[in-house]
């Protein structure tokens, strides 16, 4: 009743019913975020299908900013962590701390307790920084010192990327970015959303969407996309998206893992619940896919010499396989 | 490769499939002639393709240079095919192709690249070849260039018989030009639309959607959204083909409703 309250007060006095739906929470992003539809949409697919989502484009591109209104809107705990060269592994867990007082180490809980956790430009840490969210990213629990302590439920991390400025940067192993459910890229605004953006945020900081869903409504959401149908071909569609990447390529050192294909029916359920259906259609797989595979894909030396692209990689593999 | 802004006002808005190079040999001798040939793939149709680069050709003469575009309301297939002979004999990469235009997806000014060529340019006669080493070197010289030959020919012919690497957007063969959609009413669309109506199961909706991607020539990676996308489904025939596709995947429970739906769709 008082979260009922507390909808109907910060929605500025527009009814929300219990059961929220999650395009309300894309709409709730999308008045914050001009354009960027994509980069919204996989965010809050990822949210659903309960996995972490890394963003990588220039700077100035609203990654930080999509983050933090997704916190917003969720209501949940938010943390931020500015990741840089000096950055310690208790800097992101925690660490025990000897407490004079008391005669005994207590421990201190580091910013990776909360709901929504903002790795901000994650490859300016080094790789052991980066390995101490691994345990948290896959196994949802931190262990500090003796005990293992569980985090937050529902937990995403979201890590943002600027794939320009390489100096000072530490690139991410392939074992932790197999833990991002999916990267999503961010691209210039058109013209028309570049005014969009100078109306909407001409000297005033940007207005976040605040409590539009609970966490209990994405603990719904999750249980609903676990129930949503898959047919066995549109399945094998999925597994041959994924099995495709492992046949010999000319620009492939090493395809994508299983972990993929659970992924992307995990993404493929996500859209369709929020495109209101009990069952998944191959689009939703394909569409999908790029997301799922473009930082799973390991590249060989021929593919980094000719400059292919990831990107391109995967609109190739993705057109070799016939749809269902 | 992104453009600057100055460079992507003068471009066409082009959304290209795939855009690659091949080669009719690998293998080729000094003065022979050969073949490669650039395939484009478009979605929009058009009449010729402007802003493509050639790749550097030194050492090689150039003795001829076709040029081809294939339109259909379905996109455009483009190919370029030079005849080129080499000068100088070796390993030689010919390539990429470059395209410039304002990517259609992303609406930024793109330097869209082919794959590179690599061919192997062998000396003009071996008998030539030999005979002019045997003039000019010792025969201890010429035995040890014959065993590295023979050495070197072994490796080749087994690097021949490994498995060849087939890339997933880079064909070896001349891609064939884009073909018409059988667009003419298909006699068994009526017949499997009564079918579905009599008996609405998953086996007659999917033999339905099947007959339907035919009619109107969607491609084996195409998908409902990409058909809805390139305007392929007319008035009438999005609903349809939609309901279709709710009856071919969706719940064993829902696929009768859905069949009805999509037979009173279609019988309209």
């Amino acid at each position: 009743m008082r979260r009922r309250a507390r909808r109907r007060r910060r929605a500025g006095g527009r009814v929300i019913p219990d059961a929220i739906a999650p395009g309300a929470l894309l709409e709730a992003l999308a008045e914050t975020v001009v354009g960027q539809r994509e980069t919204l949409e996989a965010l809050l697919h990822a949210t659903i299908a309960g996995g972490h989502v890394a963003l990588e484009g220039p700077p100035g591109l609203a990654k930080t900013l999509a983050c933090r209104a997704l916190a917003a809107a969720l209501g949940g705990t938010f943390k931020r962590v500015q990741f840089t060269p000096d950055l310690l592994p208790s800097d992101i867990v925690g660490t025990r701390v000897f407490d004079q007082r008391t005669g005994e180490f207590a421990t201190v809980l580091g910013p990776i307790f909360a709901n929504v956790l903002l790795a901000d430009e994650i490859n300016r840490a080094p790789a052991k920084v980066q390995s101490a969210l691994l345990e948290g990213m896959q196994e949802r629990q931190v262990t500090i010192g003796p005990r293992t302590h569980p985090l937050p439920d529902p937990f995403l991390v979201t890590a943002t990327m600027n794939p320009l400025d390489s100096d000072g940067t530490y690139a991410l192993p392939l074992a932790q970015m197999d833990r991002f459910l999916v990267k999503v890229l961010l691209s210039y605004p058109s013209p028309d959303e570049e005014l969009a953006i100078l109306a909407r945020f001409g000297g005033e900081p940007p207005h976040l969407p605040e409590n539009v869903a609970s966490m209990d409504d994405v603990v719904r959401w999750r249980s609903q996309a676990r129930s949503i149908f898959i047919d066995e071909r549109v399945a094998r569609y999925a597994v041959a998206l994924v099995a495709a990447s492992r046949a010999p390529h000319d620009y492939l050192e090493r395809g994508a893992s299983p972990r993929a294909t659970l992924a992307l029916a995990a993404m493929a359920r996500a859209r369709a619940l929020c495109a209101g259906r009990t069952f998944v259609l191959p689009d939703d797989v394909r569409a999908s896919a790029p997301a799922v595979l473009r930082h799973r894909l390991a590249l060989n030396y021929r593919a980094i010499a000719e400059g292919v692209e990831a990107e391109r990689i995967v609109a190739g593999l993705v057109a070799s396989v016939p749809v269902p | 490769m992104a453009l600057g802004t100055a460079a992507a006002q003068q471009l066409a808005t082009l959304h290209v499939r795939s855009l690659a190079a091949s080669a009719d040999r690998t293998t080729a001798r000094a003065g022979e002639e050969f073949h490669i040939t650039m395939n484009v793939r478009l979605d929009e149709p058009v009449a010729a393709l402007d802003n493509v680069t050639l790749p550097d050709l030194s050492g090689f003469d150039v003795s001829g240079d076709e040029r081809r575009c294939t339109a259909s309301p379905r996109g455009s297939a483009c190919s370029e095919t030079l005849t080129l002979a080499a000068t100088i004999p070796g390993d030689r990469t010919i390539g990429p192709w470059t395209l410039d235009a304002v990517d259609a997806r992303t609406h930024r000014a793109t330097r869209f690249s082919s794959n590179s060529v690599v061919v192997h340019v062998l000396g003009p006669s071996p008998l030539e070849s030999m005979g002019a080493l045997l003039r000019n070197l010792g025969f201890a010289a010429v035995a040890a260039v014959v065993l590295i030959g023979l050495a070197g020919l072994a490796l080749w012919a087994f690097v021949r018989a490994l498995p060849r690497r087939k890339p997933a957007f880079a064909p070896a063969a001349p891609e064939p030009e884009v073909p018409e959609p059988p667009r003419a009413d298909d006699p068994s669309l009526r017949e499997l639309v009564a079918a579905l109506s009599r008996e609405p199961t998953r086996r007659h909706a999917l033999a339905l959607r099947a007959a339907l991607r035919r009619r109107i020539g969607a491609l084996e990676h195409e998908t409902y959204d990409d058909l809805v996308a390139r305007r392929a489904l007319g008035n009438g025939e999005a609903d349809g083909f939609r309901a279709v596709e709710r009856a071919a995947f969706c719940e064993d429970e829902r696929v009768a409703d859905a069949a009805r739906e999509a037979v009173s769709y279609l019988t309209r």
